[in-house]
């Protein structure tokens, strides 16, 4: 990397003295944009190997190996992958972009999602996708909320990989067993029941659980978005000030301190992996995570039969999907064998079948909606949240994240997570000052 | 200090030969330091300049005011983090000079296998801040840890869930933090106490002393300047940890445990907020100025009143 | 007071002295047992516990077997990363330490306290308020993504520590000495050579193993500004770590610790007396 870098080093903006701002200006952005329609359709229009450097945060589990599986596939399609995996977790990835980006060297292509692709988007050049989307009729196939994130401005500059539900919820077999249960839970109050038979049963944490920050925001955004998902999509995402003091928002702030009270107290600032013995055991009942804890669950030898997934509770009996998906954002490279690099790239994300590989590995399911999942890599789970996904568009059901940064910028959504997660921990807040918290939070980041 | 041979009086011509000559002599001490003095300050400049400008995700130039300042002060994570700063800060140093100094006795008192144990005091602060803090994140988490291992051994209603608990969790860091880094102030103090000049001592054994006056009215006085130091160490251990408070409870149980170099970095690279970061940087640096600035100016008073003697 | 005088007293010493010692040995045993324990019985059982079945296997994978996203080489090309900036930048920010100590304490030159004062002032700047200045300064200078970047940020950053160690313990030596020397005719360095630096050692010693602890568990610069394979050692443990949708590899990653943690433990192992005989030597004002 150091060599070649160094030699080809592009600077984004004119060398200022000590304090540097970049100030990309819409002038400068276009002109870059229009620079890239150059970007090559055809790999081979070029002749040079195209060559991909990577940044991303997956360097280990089946995060790191789906990625490396991708990068097995771009190599042998004749390019060399070039991939440098920031270890820790996505602050310490967008530290190591952010440097690259300052260094006037950013990575060809890098993992980014959500609101902070716009973001991203104004302090650096990016690589105008729209004839290799269009091309590959991809925008036909992709949810229209997450296309829309994509396509800051208008443009495509960046590509979806996989799809995650944040609100799937997870049964354990012995404990609805021991609780003598057998309807799956579909609305709320379904859910409210179910655990007072398994406290009843004797099970004295129905609710299995982390300690962790996104942790305690699913659980808001799961009770929010299935009390209504229509006040989610206006409070959370559009941050309307009615939506945000409304009935449904106090309903869903009482709904968490339900869940709250029949979690375990002393996870500490522990993940929930930790409790996943006790799930499968019938110590704990149910959990509300995303499709990754299914990869999670088989990696830690626990069994797929001791456990069963559905859509989360939705009130209106239709299922509610919250939506969380990695994408990929290309930044603007002048070199001909990076941009062939970008064109192979974005190629293969979009890609069926490597969009069936890469959700095989990792527990997700495509973006894409034509892909059947039929097959016999894909789990009753997974086949089960891609059901939830297209029934969930067709009714407008289908919402962005907060918990995992999709419906805000990183800094909004923190600040909405600070009170969120010091209500799950402080019984003595109450629903109404826990609303007033979050208004003020969202005021007060704006 | 101030009968060292001034620059003035030094043997050899002050010509530009001489200047010359000396110059290598002058590049090895300025260049260092001025390196080090310069980036500290250029640094500093720098993140204030920030706290002033409108930067989120990369620095950018503009004039926000007091705007960034007043928007960090008046959110909970500040106000929380502030007070756990004096909370933590305060209580840390004292019992860690505390400790530091029980232990540098109990070695001094001549016991067996004293390199053993002074080895087991001083490994800590050679094990990295995240490995610390996640250890003692499982340690001290009452379902896995020692309320866990009580439990097990029989005395049920034993409690020790700190870690969870919204009032408590600071002094888990506490605890944490004194494991770590009180080795070196048992290093700092067992030299103090092995440098007591051996005279004192003995007219002291003299006059009839016991052990306990001997310490109290012999020793530790002759450590106050030793103290002095390891409260500067140990301050700087307070404000700037971050790697293991982040893997200890990451700011929780919600946000009871925040500390403003937590937030320092949340603000500026999770949150994508440089200018609320820098000025809650700034802001930092402040509160340190608080404290250092009285102790630098009673040292000045104190030379001038050495020097005037 | 040291005689052997109280033979209940002393007990009680030894007592206090050993259950002091058992908690401050307890994280180390943990971590050591968990090093021995599989990561599926660790996830199945509990985070603290005996092991069932030995895994020395956890050590094989933790040096050369497990992967970070593509390479599967174990942490040990990271070992030598972290060595191939510690020791540099450990030594010279030694030696310029000293000879910074020594110039402010007993050359003495005009503004001379004033820079020492932001010298150990700077010991207070936090971390987080150096990472982006130091991407504009590497990158403006071309040493970004490199290991000798990360020398010189260990380097100037390090300046404040041994300066202030080095100074105070320089300003014990006698001025008659120094000032013998100069009416002599010696200059600054060969005061340096040959009087100073032989009175030296056991400050160096206590600034060698600080700066040597400091730079080897250092994350954040480490992370930010290097790359791939050239990632310092704490980045490959982070790595192991925060497999957020993944198990956890408690077991290998408790082997890797101990592996990453031994060249500090060594140093503090070997030489932990020669750290309190250096700070006795007056290191304190």
């Amino acid at each position: 990397m150091p060599e070649a870098a160094r030699k080809s080093r592009q600077r984004v903006h004119t060398r200022e003295e000590l304090a540097m701002p970049i100030t990309i200006t819409r002038r400068r952005l276009l002109a870059g944009s229009a620079a890239t329609l150059a970007l090559p359709a055809v790999v081979r229009a070029q002749g040079a190997k195209p060559r991909l450097t990577v940044i991303s945060q997956w360097s280990a589990g089946s995060d790191g190996a789906a990625i490396t599986a991708l990068g097995k596939k771009f190599e042998e399609k004749g390019g060399i992958w070039q991939h440098s995996p920031v270890p820790g977790f996505t602050t310490e990835m967008m530290n190591k972009l952010r440097a690259q980006i300052i260094a006037g060297d950013p990575p060809a292509c890098s993992q980014l999602k959500g609101p902070e692709i716009a973001a991203w988007s104004k302090i650096a050049p990016t690589v105008n996708l729209d004839a290799l989307v269009a091309a590959a009729g991809y925008e036909k196939v992709v949810a229209p909320d997450l296309a829309r994130l994509h396509k800051p401005g208008g443009k495509w500059i960046s590509l979806p990989l996989q799809i995650y539900s944040t609100n799937m919820l997870y049964l354990s077999k012995r404990a609805m067993d021991k609780a003598k249960a057998d309807k799956m839970p579909v609305t709320w109050a379904d859910f409210n029941d179910l655990a007072e038979k398994m406290k009843a049963s004797g099970i004295t944490y129905p609710m299995a659980n982390g300690g962790t920050r996104p942790d305690d925001g699913q659980k808001f955004e799961a009770s929010f978005a299935g009390i209504s998902p229509a006040s989610y999509r206006a409070a959370i995402m559009n941050l309307d000030e009615n939506a945000l003091k409304g009935p449904e928002i106090r309903a869903a702030f009482a709904q968490v301190r339900k869940i709250a009270d029949w979690m375990d107290p002393n996870v500490g600032a522990q993940p929930y992996a930790t409790n996943l013995k006790r799930f499968i055991d019938g110590d704990m009942g149910m959990m509300i995570q995303g499709g990754w804890a299914q990869g999670v669950l088989r990696n830690a030898g626990f069994k797929l039969e001791d456990f069963i997934i559905v859509p989360g509770p939705s009130d209106n009996t239709k299922p509610v999907f919250l939506l969380n998906a990695d994408a990929f954002i290309f930044w603007q490279r002048s070199e001909p064998d990076l941009q062939a690099g970008q064109t192979l790239m974005a190629q293969l994300v979009m890609d069926p079948a490597i969009q069936t590989m890469y959700s095989q590995i990792t527990g997700s399911i495509p973006v894409r909606t034509d892909v059947d999942l039929s097959g016999a890599g894909w789990s009753d789970g997974q086949r089960r949240t891609a059901a939830a996904l297209k029934d969930a568009v067709a009714n407008n059901q289908a919402v962005l994240s907060l918990a995992h940064n999709m419906a805000q910028e990183n800094g909004l959504t923190a600040a909405m997570i600070d009170v969120l997660t010091e209500y799950v921990k402080n019984k003595t807040i109450t629903p109404e000052q826990a609303v007033t918290r979050l208004s003020e939070a969202v005021e007060g980041a704006r | 200090m101030t009968d060292a041979v001034p620059a003035a009086t030094r043997p050899g011509r002050s010509t530009m030969s001489g200047v010359v000559r000396r110059l290598p002599e002058y590049l090895m001490i300025w260049v260092p330091l001025l390196l080090s003095a310069g980036h500290l300050v250029s640094f500093a400049l720098w993140t204030i300049w920030i706290s002033f400008t409108p930067s989120t995700l990369v620095p950018v130039s503009g004039w926000v005011g007091l705007r960034n300042y007043t928007a960090v002060m008046a959110t909970r994570n500040w106000q929380i983090a502030f007070n756990n700063l004096l909370l933590f800060g305060g209580a840390f140093v004292l019992l860690s000079v505390v400790t530091g100094l029980v232990l540098a006795i109990l070695l001094d008192q001549r016991i067996r296998g004293e390199n053993v144990l002074r080895s087991i005091f001083l490994y800590p602060l050679a094990v990295s801040f995240v490995v610390t803090g996640t250890v003692w994140s499982w340690l001290l988490n009452p379902g896995i840890g020692v309320q866990k291992l009580v439990h097990d051994l029989g005395w049920t209603s034993f409690r020790f869930d700190w870690l969870v608990d919204r009032d408590m969790a600071i002094w888990t860091i506490v605890i944490a933090a004194i494991w770590q880094s009180s080795g070196f102030a048992m290093a700092l103090f067992l030299a103090g106490l092995r440098s007591v000049d051996a005279d004192l001592i003995k007219a002291a054994q003299i006059d009839g002393a016991g052990p306990v006056r001997m310490y109290r009215r012999v020793i530790l006085p002759t450590l106050w300047p030793i103290t002095i130091t390891v409260v500067v160490i140990q301050l700087q251990f307070a404000i700037s940890t971050f790697d293991l408070v982040r893997a200890l409870t990451n700011g929780g149980p919600g946000i009871a445990t925040q500390l403003p170099a937590l937030v320092v970095y949340d603000l500026m690279f999770q949150r994508g907020l440089l200018g609320r970061g820098a000025a809650a940087a700034v802001l930092m640096l402040l509160i340190l100025l608080a404290v250092l600035l009285p102790y630098a100016a009673w040292r000045y008073v104190q030379r001038r009143r050495a020097s005037h003697a | 007071m040291r005689e052997r005088t109280f033979a209940p007293s002393r007990i009680l010493i030894y007592v206090v002295v050993s259950l002091i010692a058992a908690a401050y040995l307890a994280p180390l045993a943990v971590v050591v047992l968990n090093s021995l324990r599989t990561n599926e019985e660790i996830a199945q059982a509990s985070m603290i516990g005996w092991p069932k079945h030995w895994a020395w296997s956890n050590y094989v994978a933790a040096w050369s077997g497990f992967c970070v996203a593509e390479t599967c080489a174990g942490i040990r090309p990271y070992m030598l990363n972290s060595a191939l900036v510690t020791i540099p930048a450990t030594i010279l920010s030694t030696i310029l330490g000293a000879v910074a100590g020594y110039a402010v304490s007993l050359w003495r030159f005009r503004g001379d306290s004033w820079i020492y004062g932001i010298v150990t002032l700077g010991l207070f700047l936090p971390q987080q308020m150096r990472l982006l200045p130091w991407t504009i300064v590497l990158r403006d200078i071309g040493l970004i993504n490199t290991l000798a970047g990360l020398v010189l940020i260990h380097t100037i950053q390090g300046l404040s520590f041994t300066t202030l160690f080095c100074r105070n313990y320089y300003v014990a030596v006698p001025h008659e000495l120094i000032r013998a020397a100069r009416i002599d005719g010696a200059g600054f360095f060969r005061i340096f050579w040959r009087i100073i630096l032989p009175l030296s050692p056991p400050i160096l010693i206590v600034t060698v193993i600080w700066q040597f602890t400091h730079i080897w568990n250092e994350f954040l610069y480490g992370v930010t500004f290097t790359t791939g394979q050239q990632q310092p050692i704490t980045a490959a443990l982070i790595a192991l770590s925060a497999a957020v949708a993944d198990i956890p590899q408690h077991g290998v990653q408790s082997a890797a610790v101990i592996i990453a943690a031994l060249p500090t433990l060594l140093v503090y192992l070997l030489g932990g007396r020669y750290f309190v005989r250096g700070l006795t030597a007056g290191a304190v004002k």
